[in-house]
């Protein structure tokens, strides 16, 4: 049994380590301070991340203590965005070794990581704004810090005019919230008697201010340009955005989902999204850079998450940024093994492949069918056995039936049941740390369900025929537009990084 | 224009336009005369070493600088950050440098007193930069406005440049950079090799016949544009003329323009020109790129044609010229006025003609006399005299590469060892299979072409099970990107492989260097390679292009060559170990980069196994012995791999040895770890590190090579400045400090001067290839280089670009070349070629290979003999 750490001491060290780190951090910006200090600077910003893992353990239930709430989603947050900040600066210890700005990047690093935990800890929404603020400056300034480089102070000037949008859109929606309720703190906010005293048009015109705020930074079309551009920065400060920063629609749609869901806007989130899914998917089907198919696939994965909590899933949703967030720092991280060679020796296909690729689709299509079983009220269920039926059917299709002789398919059979069990074991962990917390309630409507469906079902199917008639006209236009805005505009793309030379030029004489 | 093309160009030119007219122009001829200014660039998974002036060297160092400067603004001699800090190291001696302007002003003919051109051009050697507030001074312009008469005759026409960038310039509209971005990515859609799930839709037909299909329909040009292209000609070549004949380019001028074009975008032109070489279906690919190109500059400039004349803008404008004399001269305005007409005209003429690339190339000859200088005294004060054979216990061979010098010297130390050196591919031109693979890699340096094939196999029946296991390891990963690929399945994929890579992700960071060996110990696990065979014997087979295996004769013939190149031919000790080398780094795309130069930027231990067995054969052994070469019965050959990341010898070929070998062998372990760790000492002194050494060298070395954040594994062949053809003896003493390539030369044995010659045409020209490429990336890195690592991005599996998009980048990465952003690493001196031999050998050498004489000529590389009697000479 463990024993259930009262709230405020943990709270307070928490703040004390993160308030070192920031120090720590000053500390190393001094060019007296030696390049070894780095390493002190790594252990102590690993305080921080232990202390949030001890907290995610031992509390159970929701504390609120001045301006900030202490339940299990916000101690998972933080700790999700500390590991990635310990993580990425670990990296840039070496990665970034000899580079002009060294310093500023860990105290920069530093500073966005440590707002952005206290952003997913705060209860008073002014807070929360302020924090989330800071996050965002912080990346902007990260984005930029080559400031010789033209191209990428373009991309953090663009990012910035987004941002600031997007900012002022959830500041707007906060106070419009709080004149609404009279009450600063979200969880009064949120409580039954205050959303009662919102008209239901203000509920409307807040959601929507909250769409917009959350879509900006998740790249969802029409804003997707900013990522498509920010890949100029350095792989690590990437990594930081595509796992930190992108998914904060999740998480700021969890917590006000007693104010979202059932409304309008979530409709209109539905739309956007799922243009950004089918947009995103395109972008990374199309494009040849490793990194601008990983950011096809980010904005296709966010479309995901925001579509998860439109239907109301918001635990599936958190489940799926945090899951993602991983996923994608990883493969941004090892951006540099992209050159590899896919050998694949092509053999006919054999009749007893085709029976395991029957017995794959019944399987596939048990596991729709049991999963929906399962739970057939909720609405966002049937979505998720689509998706994991299917995904079980192509998996067993690639591994299992076209295993290449038993080993193959003894090795693919084990492989795929390891993935389908640590899954499980993921996803129940997840449900037995968050379902307190997490609201879930309202069911959303089928027909709103179908329509994802249709959505997703036509989208694949429309990949399926276009696949198929690559020479016709409709595929060659498809194909030109999705290369079209999948590619950067012509202002940020230099033909080569002129700013070296001008490094060469300063030599040792500029610091 | 008088730098660009060739004379017999021209003249072939004005005939054809004397007989015949413009639809006659033999365009892929042009073409093909315009490549030379361009490189042909491998795929980066095989990066090899690539001199990007390759085709140039028919003109001096000096002229292509002038020419790069003028036309792309490129400066390929040093900066005066680089010399500036070279001087304060101590690595330039300023008296070469007095010496080398001396001998400048003695060929001038200036009509100046000697003391005041020495006194300016040593002020202006200083190399600061003329104050910008000079040359904005009113007082000047109107002082360079009334000696406008006396301006220097320039006989130089500007390079031309493309209409696009005339208009940028003009006007201001960023036609020129549209222009590139459309390019690019047209060439990386096409170039792709598989990295895009859907691929250019009609890519088979070719990048014109594709380009012209799809243009049509592309959104990223406006309506207008699209229609001025609708019916553009099927064919490039005519697509190509059109588009020259629109744009009016006089016939005489189309090469010049040509290769403007291919200059804006080395990286993908030469990307091109190398899939151009590879089959005879893409043979014309460089004119269909200019052929889109070029029609695609026509579309985006059309409403401003006809544009203004390039005005000759003023290239020797007086004002710097006389700013110069104000600023380094220690002259005012009016000292100016009291000077007579002559003699003002003789100042200018001397500013002018000592302009910055005089004086670069005054101070960077100087940097290279210097070294040479040192490497000289070096190695005289060292030579090893005593010719007192001790009883070797075995001999290694090693690749000439520049990290095989330290492992040698440590080596030798530690035991009655002889080290011999040649190119890595041991001459063997061979393309290599490994077991179980369908890709054979040219296991051979890229200026040579591969005659034979040489399989790994092994029993059938552990063939198949590797065979399924190799299979089964590869489908996961093809799994994870068929899944990635797919709209519904990459929903779920993060959620699936997230917590695996979540895995990884911490193990990598907290633990790099355990946990990139166990990934690599697991996979070595699991593979389980079984021991395999060499098709070694000639099998008849008539599907593959090249035989595989080698006849009788064909083995003779390259077991003796090789042993004559490595200078190995009697004496021979119980064990003769043969060295390839390798290298070891995760997660960097320019792993390749790393390896073995001489074999195709692969391992070169298949080589060395090939060649190691070879001299086994008794059959082998028995003809040689015949001619000469007697290899004693109890002598083993074994084959070894050179770590480079981690200075380790592992094993690859250990046949049954035989009592006197085995005894050897007990030897070799037993030292080899002392070796090991020396070597890693003294080459991680060299590496950046936090400011503190690590206690234990070996983990260090290991975590340089697991480390997925490692941008500098290790250095490569950065400092590399000389080519030693000789006796190992002549060295063996000296601490060449991992920067000069070595190869053994017997000039007893080669009377003829076929070995010299070969070794001129095949080794020493990859090592002044590696030379150049470091060189060119050090002196240009935004143009020749490759950029930041942190910024790449790889695409298309090819190769890197830089930020959102670039031209596809050739050369070695920042990262490789530089300490720190504001220390750079590499010295970059043009290769100095030593040979040990009597003068005559290298008269005869110069006299029978006109290309090794231009390069020496032109300044592409130095070269220096020194004579039995140990007197040197320096021919460049």
């Amino acid at each position: 049994m463990l024993v259930l750490l009262d709230s405020l001491p943990i709270l307070t060290a928490f703040s004390v380590s993160l308030a070192v780190c920031v120090l720590s951090a000053f500390i190393f910006l001094h060019p007296r301070v030696p390049l070894g200090f780095i390493r002190l600077h790594l252990g102590i910003i690993t305080l921080p991340v232990l202390i949030a893992l001890l907290a995610l353990i031992t509390t159970d239930a929701s504390t609120i203590i001045g301006p900030w709430r202490l339940d299990p989603l916000a101690w998972l947050m933080v700790l999700f965005v500390l590991t990635i900040g310990l993580v990425v600066q670990r990296y840039s210890v070496r990665y970034f070794l000899g580079d002009r700005s060294y310093r500023k990047y860990f105290a920069l690093l530093t500073f966005t990581i440590g707002a952005a935990s206290f952003a997913w800890l705060s209860n008073d929404l002014r807070w929360l704004v302020i924090w989330w603020g800071i996050t965002l400056l912080g990346l902007i300034l990260l984005i930029s810090l080559n400031k010789e480089w033209k191209v990428a102070r373009m991309a953090a000037i663009f990012s910035g005019r987004l941002f600031v949008f997007s900012w002022l859109a959830l500041l707007v929606a906060i106070i419009w919230l709080s004149q609404a309720t009279g009450h600063w703190q979200l969880s009064l906010m949120m409580a039954k008697d205050s959303l009662a005293q919102i008209s239901s048009w203000e509920r409307t015109g807040i959601n929507m201010l909250l769409v917009l705020a959350v879509v900006i930074p998740a790249a969802q079309w029409p804003f997707q340009r900013w990522l498509l551009e920010s890949v100029v920065a350095p792989t690590p400060v990437s990594a930081v955005m595509h796992a930190g920063l992108v998914n904060a629609g999740g998480i700021m749609l969890t917590r006000f989902a007693p104010l979202f869901s059932g409304d309008l806007a979530q409709i209109f989130l539905i739309i956007l999204s799922s243009i950004s899914i089918l947009l995103g998917t395109g972008i990374s089907l199309v494009q040849v850079d490793y990194k601008r198919q990983l950011v096809g696939s980010t904005i296709a994965q966010m479309g995901f998450m925001l579509i998860q909590c439109a239907l109301n899933a918001y635990l599936a949703a958190i489940i799926h940024l945090v899951l993602h967030g991983l996923f994608k720092a990883t493969l941004f991280l090892q951006a540099g093994s992209a050159v590899r060679r896919y050998e694949r020796t092509s053999r006919p296909i054999q009749i007893s492949s085709l029976l395991w690729i029957i017995v794959g689709s019944a399987l596939g299509l048990l596991v729709v069918i049991y999963f929906w079983l399962t739970a057939p009220e909720m609405g966002y269920q049937l979505i998720s056995a689509l998706i994991f039926g299917c995904s079980l059917f192509f998996a067993w299709t690639q591994l299992v039936a076209f295993g290449y002789g038993l080993i193959g398919r003894i090795a693919g059979f084990f492989l795929l049941g390891g993935a389908v069990m640590v899954f499980s074991i993921i996803h129940a962990a997840f449900f037995e740390l968050l379902h307190e917390t997490v609201y879930q309630v309202v069911q959303p409507p089928t027909l709103v369900v179908i329509l994802v469906m249709v959505i997703l079902l036509s989208g694949s199917a429309l990949g399926v025929w276009l696949t198929r008639s690559r020479s016709s006209t409709a595929f060659a236009i498809l194909y030109l537009w999705l290369v079209r805005l999948g590619e950067p505009h012509s202002d940020l793309v230099e033909s080569h990084p002129n700013y070296l030379a001008q490094y060469l030029y300063w030599g040792g004489n500029r610091r | 224009m008088t730098v660009t093309s060739t004379l017999l160009e021209k003249v072939n030119l004005q005939k054809e336009k004397l007989t015949q007219d413009a639809p006659h122009l033999d365009i892929n001829h042009l073409v093909k005369s315009a490549s030379r200014v361009i490189a042909p660039l491998w795929p980066i998974a095989t990066f090899a070493a690539r001199n990007p002036w390759m085709g140039l060297e028919g003109q001096s160092f000096e002229q292509i600088a002038r020419w790069l400067k003028d036309s792309r603004d490129v400066d390929i001699y040093p900066c005066p950050s680089l010399i500036h800090a070279a001087q304060k190291r101590g690595e330039i001696n300023e008296d070469f440098l007095e010496t080398a302007l001396k001998r400048w002003l003695d060929i001038q003919s200036i009509k100046l007193p000697r003391g005041v051109a020495e006194r300016f051009c040593r002020a202006a050697l200083k190399l600061d930069e003329l104050p910008s507030t000079l040359l904005e001074a009113l007082e000047v312009k109107v002082l360079a406005e009334k000696l406008s008469a006396l301006k220097p005759q320039n006989l130089e026409k500007h390079p031309l440049k493309p209409l696009s960038l005339c208009l940028e310039q003009q006007s201001g509209e960023k036609v020129a950079h549209a222009l590139d971005h459309h390019i690019i990515k047209w060439c990386k859609l096409f170039l792709d090799e598989s990295q895009a799930a859907w691929s250019l839709p009609n890519r088979e037909e070719g990048f014109y016949r594709a380009w012209r299909r799809l243009i049509q329909y592309d959104p990223s040009l406006s309506h207008t544009q699209r229609q001025r292209l609708k019916d553009w000609p099927q064919e490039a070549h005519t697509a190509l003329k059109k588009a020259l004949l629109a744009l009016k380019i006089p016939q005489s001028e189309i090469q010049d323009y040509l290769e403007a074009h291919l200059l804006a975008l080395p990286g993908w032109t030469g990307m091109m020109l190398w899939r151009s070489q590879q089959s005879t279906q893409e043979s014309s690919l460089l004119t269909e790129y200019l052929a889109v190109r070029i029609s695609m500059e026509w579309t985006l400039i059309k409403p401003h044609l006809p544009l203004l004349k390039q005005k000759d803008e003023d290239k020797c404008s007086l004002v710097p010229l006389i700013a110069a004399w104000i600023h380094w001269g220690d002259m005012t305005i009016e000292d100016w006025t009291k000077l007579s007409i002559p003699e003002q005209k003789a100042r200018l003429t001397l500013a002018y003609r000592f302009d910055e690339i005089v004086r670069r190339r005054l101070w960077l000859e100087a940097w290279e006399q210097t070294y040479t200088d040192q490497l000289i005294e070096m190695v005289l004060s060292k030579q090893l005299v005593s010719d007192q054979k001790k009883q070797t216990l075995a001999q290694f061979a090693f690749c000439i590469d520049v990290r095989s010098e330290p492992f040698r010297r440590k080596l030798e130390k530690a035991g009655p060892f002889e080290t011999h050196g040649m190119a890595g591919f041991f001459g063997l031109p061979i393309k290599t299979c490994e077991l179980g693979s369908q890709h054979a890699h040219s296991s051979l340096p890229v200026i040579l072409k591969p005659q034979y094939k040489v399989k790994e196999s092994s029993p059938e029946f552990e063939l198949k099970s590797y065979q399924q296991r190799r299979q089964t390891a590869n489908s996961l990963s093809y799994t994870f990107k068929m899944m990635k690929q797919n709209l519904l399945t990459s929903l779920m994929l993060p959620e699936v492989s997230g917590p695996w890579l979540c895995l990884q992700l911490l193990a990598r960071s907290f633990v790099p260097r355990s946990a990139g060996h166990i990934f690599r110990k697991l996979q070595e696990a699991w593979l389980r390679k079984p021991s395999t065979e060499l098709s070694l014997d000639r099998e008849y087979n008539l599907e593959t292009e090249l035989p595989i295996g080698f006849c009788e004769e064909e083995k003779v013939h390259y077991v003796r060559q090789a042993l004559k190149m490595m200078g190995l031919t009697d004496h021979f000790a119980p064990l003769v170990v043969i060295c390839g080398h390798e290298s070891h780094s995760t997660n960097n795309p320019y792993a390749a980069a790393l390896d073995c130069g001489a074999c195709g930027g692969a391992s070169g231990g298949f080589n060395a196994r090939v060649l190691a067995a070879l001299c086994n054969l008794p059959k082998v052994r028995e003809i040689l012995k015949t001619e000469g070469i007697s290899i004693p019965e109890d002598t083993v050959f074994v084959a070894a791999e050179h770590i480079t990341t981690l200075d380790e010898l592992r094993w690859i070929y250990v046949p049954k040895l035989s009592d006197a070998a085995q005894e050897a062998f007990q030897h070799i372990q037993t030292i080899l770890p002392k070796v090991s760790n020396d070597a890693i000492a003294e080459r991680l002194s060299q590496l950046p590190n936090l400011g503190f050494r690590s206690k234990n060298p070996r983990a260090e070395a290991q975590r340089f090579a697991e480390d997925w954040s490692e941008v500098r594994p290790e250095w490569g062949l950065a400092r590399n400045a000389a080519f030693i053809i000789g006796d190992r003896r002549l060295t063996q003493e000296c601490d060449l400090d991992g920067r000069v390539f070595l190869h053994n030369y017997d000039w007893q044995k080669d009377k003829d001067g076929t070995l010299l010659s070969n070794i001129i045409a095949g080794p020493a020209t990859v090592a002044q290839w590696i030379n150049l490429q470091y060189y060119a990336s050090t002196v240009a890195p935004h143009y020749y280089g490759s950029g930041n690592k942190a910024t790449q991005t790889v695409t298309g599996g090819l190769g890197v670009m830089q930020g959102n998009a670039s031209d596809l980048l050739a050369g070695l990465p920042w990262q490789s070349v530089v300490r720190s952003d504001q220390e750079v690493y590499h010295a970059p001196l043009r290769l100095l070629v030593v040979i040990q031999a009597p003068q005559e050998y290298v008269v005869r050498l110069l006299d029978h290979d006109p290309t090794f004489r231009q390069k020496v000529q032109n300044r592409w590389l130095r070269l220096a003999n020194i004579d039995p009697e140990g007197y040197w000479k320096i021919w460049s």
